[in-house]
Order: structure tokens, then C-alpha cells, then sequence
């Protein structure tokens, strides 16, 4: 079967200036991300601020070039794609809703924005699909008349749930689509995605840096780690059995609603990952409570096996 | 033992809104009081009434408010801007936007030992560095030169919480410190103010939407909801025997690893927040409430559901 989105060993560097004179530094934000994910599926990606995430959401969605390597949507090369036929089938939900969406305009006019730029929709079907979509974003046909403004949070998220189903696409990119929001309005957009992937057999690359959200939609789970995905696992397998050190540190750090067990110790020391200075050997290394000798100055290789991916000199 | 910050009926307006409905709680010396809501109910505007700190336009009453046994609801502004940063001491969320980007670390530490205490420079400057030393930054001298811009996320609120100990406080008020903090960091920031606590016997109210959070580091919680407690009680009690219908929402909104399966629909509250008119009378929570009934636009009973234990609610859910 053809992935729903494959990605082969994509790049992409930001050369920045720090000062008027100082030379520029390259920043790489992805640094050779390989990954498929089948159709209907979820592939939940996690890490801390700066790993590349939305850099590599971004990429996806034909936002940004990369330096190199190839995004293949639906079996097709997203740069041999033009904008419309990208838009057809890749979508973004982000995570601030309060400024993806355009102030001043109507919601039924921010909704009906990528039909009418299509161009070649008649108004009849505009106005119908409009309809349809913010009734399975569970929008009332007043507040289509609305503005963003004039809703909370939570319903902000459902318009941009409902921009982003308009044009019924195969593949919705969900960049931390529920961190801004409260936990009982979470629930209920999380509820609303998941129902919407399985209505309309949607395909999901979900961004997350709260685990316990990611663990409870996705089927599959990507840990990048400055530009690299460090392990990549069945999210079952991945949540019972986290194999490389900075996956078990960040599973550790999830604080569960469970009184009694205090904040654990997770022991990843201060330094903190800075993406214009990566460490040579293993990226993780300064801050791996299990390093030993051939990670300062060797790169671990990728070990792929039935159960997943793992980028440690531990494993293999 | 008498608390060291004790709120009774505390009511906040703003214009014709009503933020703080009767709010009343109390810090221990030594203990770590969470006071847990969503957005817009009302929890950060108790924590800035308390410190005097309400916007223009924001008029507090209440029938008690007062730090360590001394009433200070009626202090002046000069009185209060002698006990903040002094022996109450305040870190808030975001600490790129409390810290001023155009003075160094160093100067904005120093400033507050030698305006409250009178320090010299030296004196000050010594203090700063043991301070940071004690929250866990390594090389305090580089970083004391440094400015706000050039810090990490989560150095940056060690350098506030270090900010916040300059004085020696008794009382620690927190409004979501770790929220713009990623999980590493934030499991790190809050191990430091448990140990700083520990050590020091710091008072800590600690502001949060994070039940996680609450569970972990909590002696007692307070659950607000449109502006009042809506229930209280010891952590373990609270977690294990929620009564309250919205605390217990609350907790099954929670995504959980390995408590709820993959595809099954989260627990959710249906609705929003109300906007709650002056002259209000009733449950604020009775809209979005399943178990809602006539009784429930009445007056409202605080009824005790165990020791410690309150809750604002017609009913006595069982547990």
C-alpha cells in the first residue's frame, strides 16, 4: 500500500546571523529524517522545544523547501506539485488559534478561504461544503456568521478543524493542535479529531510536546531529538518498552495525575540542546545519564527491527 | 497552628465583571497549597489581589486577608511594596516577560537585597551568586553579567525563583511556572522549589491548569471554577474521592497513559466557561453540570465530605 506521506532523508538548515559582523551559523533544524506512514494511520511525533518538529511539519505541508532530501504525499513528490493540488491534499490544524485565524473576517468566510482559492468552485457548492464542514467541526450555521473573536478557544480550534476538512483532504497535519486550549476543551478537540479520522479516514502527522496526548491518539511515535528521530515505535511498544535513553527521560517526565510519587528525577543534568551546536557523536550524549565510551566521538547508526527504530550505541 | 497567608470571602470586580466570587484559602507555613482551574476562572487574579497587584480598575474586598497573623488587606500601597519581594514573594509564567531585557541578570537580583534590606552592592552581588547557585545554575559569575535574552527558557525561571529567595520570603506565590517550560525542564523546576521548600519551610501557593503537576507537589488543592472554590481538600483525599462534579470532569478530561484505550473518547465537559453577571445567584457550574437540579439556582451549601474535605455543591456525591 502507498504511504500516505513518506519522507526520505530530508534536510533542511537555516543559516543565521547572530550580529551584523559575525559570520552566520547553520542551525539544522532536520537533519535526515526518514519515516512512512500508512494511510488512516497516526504518526505522533514528540520532543522538546527546538527538536525540529514543526520545522519538519512545515516541510510537509510544502510551507518550506528543504535543503534536501524528498517529501512524497499519497505516492506523489510534493515539489512536483502545484499549490492547489497540495492544498487538495495536505492540510495544517495549528496550535494557536487565535492567530490562525483571520480577525476580521467572517468564520463561514475563513472556512469557504481554500474552496474559493481553488478558484474553479461555483458559490452554491461553496456555501453547501462550507455548511458541511463546520457541521462535522461541530459548528452551528450562526456561528459561521460570526467572528473568531466572538468564540473561545476551544471553537476557534474547530473552525480551523473545519478550514482544514473543506477541501476533504487525505492528510491532516496537526501541529500541538490542543496546547493552548484547556484540558476539558482538549478532550473534547481530541475526541473531534479522532472521530474525524475514522469518519472520513484521515491520516494524521499529530505534533505534540504533552506525551500523554500523544499516547493516546497516535498508533505510531516519532522521538526527534535536535533534528533526528532518535526512535521511532508502535506507540504501545513505545510507551511499555522505551529503548533509547532520551525517550525513557521524557516518558519519566510526564507528571500523571497520581498523588503520592513526587516529581521524579529524570537526570538529563542542565545543559540544555542547542540546534546551532550540535554535539559531535551522538547528539544526546551530553545529556544521557547512561553514556559511555563511543558516544562522544562516534555516531550511532540507525538499528531498524520488527519493533521500530532506535538511533543508540546501546542498541545493536 | 495559624496559617501564614489566610484568604476569607475574597471578591474581585472588574467594571460589571465579577473575577473572584468569595474565594477564601489558606497557606501553611511549609506547605504547598495548588490552586488548580481553567482559564478564566479566576485563579490568577486571586493570586494578584493577595500581593495587591490587580489592574486598574480591579476593586477587592474581603472579610479577611491576612499574612502571618498580620491583616494587610487594609495595608497602603508603600506598606505592600515593602512586603513584596520581602517576606512575600511572587514568579509567574512567562519569565522572558517579569524579567527586564535591559538589565542584567545581576543588576535586577541585586536590586531587590539593597532596596528592601539596604545591602551594599558586594553584599548584594555575593547573595545573588549563592542563590544561583542554589537553584542549580552553574558558573552564577557568568550568568549574573548576563542578560535575560541570552538564558534558556528554564534557566531563565531559575533566575526568577533565585530572584523571588533574595529576601528570604515565608510566602512563595507561583502562577504557573513551569507552563512555558518543556517536561524536562519542568520536572527539574519543580523538584527545585520542593527542595527549596524543604529546606527554607516556604509558604507556596502554586497556581496551575495542570492536574499532573498538582498531584505530584501539592499538600492541599483548591478547585476553582468561575471565580470560587469549589472544593478543597488534602491532595491524596481530593485525587482519590473527587465530589465536586466539575473536579471531577476535570479529572477524567486527563489523557492518562494505560487508563484510557486508544479510541475511546476522553472524558470531556461539554460547553464553556460562563460569563457570570454581578447579583449572580446559584451554581456557576449548574449549565454544564449532569447532575444539575432545581435546588441548583438556590443558595449553595458548603458541606464538609471528610477532614479537610469541602464542597461547594446541592448535592453529597458520594465517593
Amino acid at each position: 500500500m502507498t504511504p500516505a506521506i513518506e519522507v526520505r532523508d530530508l534536510r533542511r538548515i537555516f543559516n543565521v546571523r547572530q550580529g551584523l559582523f559575525a559570520p552566520p551559523r547553520q542551525v539544522r533544524a532536520v537533519d535526515g529524517v526518514s519515516f512512512a506512514v500508512p494511510p488512516g494511520s497516526v504518526l505522533g511525533v514528540v520532543g522538546e522545544s527546538g527538536c525540529g518538529k514543526s520545522t519538519l511539519a512545515r516541510m510537509i505541508l510544502g510551507l518550506l523547501p528543504p535543503t534536501s532530501g524528498e517529501v512524497l504525499v499519497d505516492g506523489q513528490r510534493l515539489s512536483a506539485m502545484d499549490r492547489k493540488a497540495r492544498a487538495r491534499l495536505i492540510q495544517p490544524v495549528f496550535q494557536d488559534p487565535f492567530s490562525s485565524l483571520n480577525p476580521r473576517r467572517r468564520v463561514q468566510d475563513i472556512v469557504a478561504m481554500p474552496l474559493v482559492a481553488q478558484g474553479d468552485i461555483d458559490r452554491a457548492t461553496v456555501a453547501r461544503r462550507v455548511a458541511e464542514a463546520l457541521e462535522r467541526a461541530g459548528l452551528s450555521a450562526e456561528q459561521g456568521g460570526r467572528f473568531p473573536s466572538q468564540l473561545s478557544g476551544g471553537q476557534r480550534q474547530r473552525v480551523a478543524i473545519a478550514r482544514a476538512l473543506v477541501l476533504r483532504p487525505r492528510i491532516v497535519i496537526c501541529d500541538e493542535p490542543t496546547s493552548a486550549l484547556d484540558v476539558s476543551v482538549q478532550a473534547q478537540i481530541l475526541n473531534l479529531l479522532d472521530e474525524l479520522r475514522r469518519d472520513l479516514g484521515l491520516t494524521y502527522l499529530f505534533i505534540s510536546h504533552n506525551l500523554a496526548v500523544v499516547e493516546h491518539v497516535a498508533s505510531e511515535v516519532a522521538v526527534m531529538y535536535l533534528g533526528r528521530i532518535v526512535e521511532r515505535q508502535e506507540s504501545e511498544a513505545l510507551f511499555a518498552n522505551p529503548r533509547h535513553p532520551y525517550t525513557q527521560a521524557l516518558l519519566a517526565s510526564v507528571l500523571t495525575p497520581e498523588p503520592g510519587l513526587g516529581v521524579p528525577d529524570v537526570g538529563l543534568g542542565d545543559i540544555m540542546p542547542d540546534p546551532a551546536n550540535v554535539p559531535p557523536g551522538c547528539r544526546f550524549h551530553p545529556r544521557c545519564p547512561k553514556v559511555f565510551a563511543p558516544c562522544a566521538t562516534e555516531v550511532p547508526r540507525p538499528t531498524t527491527s520488527a519493533a521500530g527504530l532506535v538511533e543508540c550505541h546501546l542498541e545493536g | 497552628m495559624t496559617a501564614l497567608l489566610e484568604v476569607q470571602d475574597l471578591r474581585v470586580t472588574f467594571g460589571g465583571t465579577a473575577a473572584v466570587r468569595g474565594a477564601s484559602l489558606a497557606v501553611r507555613k511549609g506547605e504547598t497549597h495548588c490552586l488548580v482551574g481553567e482559564s478564566g476562572c479566576g485563579k490568577s487574579v486571586t493570586s494578584l489581589a493577595i500581593m495587591g497587584l490587580l489592574a486598574r480598575g480591579g476593586q477587592r474586598e474581603a472579610s479577611a486577608l491576612r499574612f502571618a497573623g498580620q491583616e494587610i488587606g487594609g495595608l497602603d500601597e508603600r506598606a505592600m511594596s515593602r512586603l513584596r519581594g520581602d517576606r512575600m514573594a511572587m514568579i509567574f509564567q512567562e519569565p522572558m516577560t517579569s524579567l527586564n531585557p535591559a538589565y542584567t541578570v545581576g543588576s535586577q537580583m541585586t536590586e531587590v537585597l539593597r532596596r528592601h534590606r539596604g545591602a551594599t552592592r558586594a553584599q548584594a552581588v555575593d547573595r545573588a551568586a549563592e542563590l544561583l547557585g542554589r537553584v542549580g545554575i552553574t558558573a552564577p559569575g557568568l550568568r549574573l553579567g548576563q542578560f535575560p535574552h541570552q538564558l534558556s527558557g528554564g534557566l531563565r525561571q531559575r533566575v526568577m525563583i533565585a530572584m523571588a529567595l533574595m529576601c528570604d520570603p515565608e510566602l512563595l506565590i507561583a502562577d504557573e511556572p513551569t507552563t512555558a517550560l518543556d517536561v524536562t525542564v519542568q520536572a527539574q523546576i519543580l523538584r527545585l522549589l520542593a527542595g527549596l521548600q524543604r529546606d527554607l519551610g516556604l509558604g507556596i501557593l502554586l497556581i496551575t491548569h495542570d492536574l499532573g503537576v498538582v498531584a505530584r507537589i501539592a499538600d492541599r488543592v483548591s478547585v476553582m471554577y468561575a471565580g470560587e472554590v469549589v472544593e478543597s481538600a488534602p491532595t491524596a483525599e481530593l485525587f482519590a474521592h473527587p465530589r465536586h462534579p466539575y473536579t471531577r470532569g476535570l479529572l477524567a478530561c486527563v489523557p492518562v497513559p494505560g487508563k484510557v484505550k486508544r479510541g475511546d473518547p476522553l472524558g470531556s465537559i461539554p460547553g464553556v466557561v460562563p460569563r457570570i453577571p454581578p447579583g449572580f445567584a446559584g451554581c456557576a457550574f449548574r449549565d454544564r453540570c449532569d447532575y444539575a437540579h432545581a435546588a441548583c439556582t438556590g443558595p449553595i451549601p458548603r458541606h464538609q465530605a471528610g477532614p479537610g474535605h469541602e464542597v461547594l455543591c446541592t448535592l453529597d456525591l458520594a465517593a
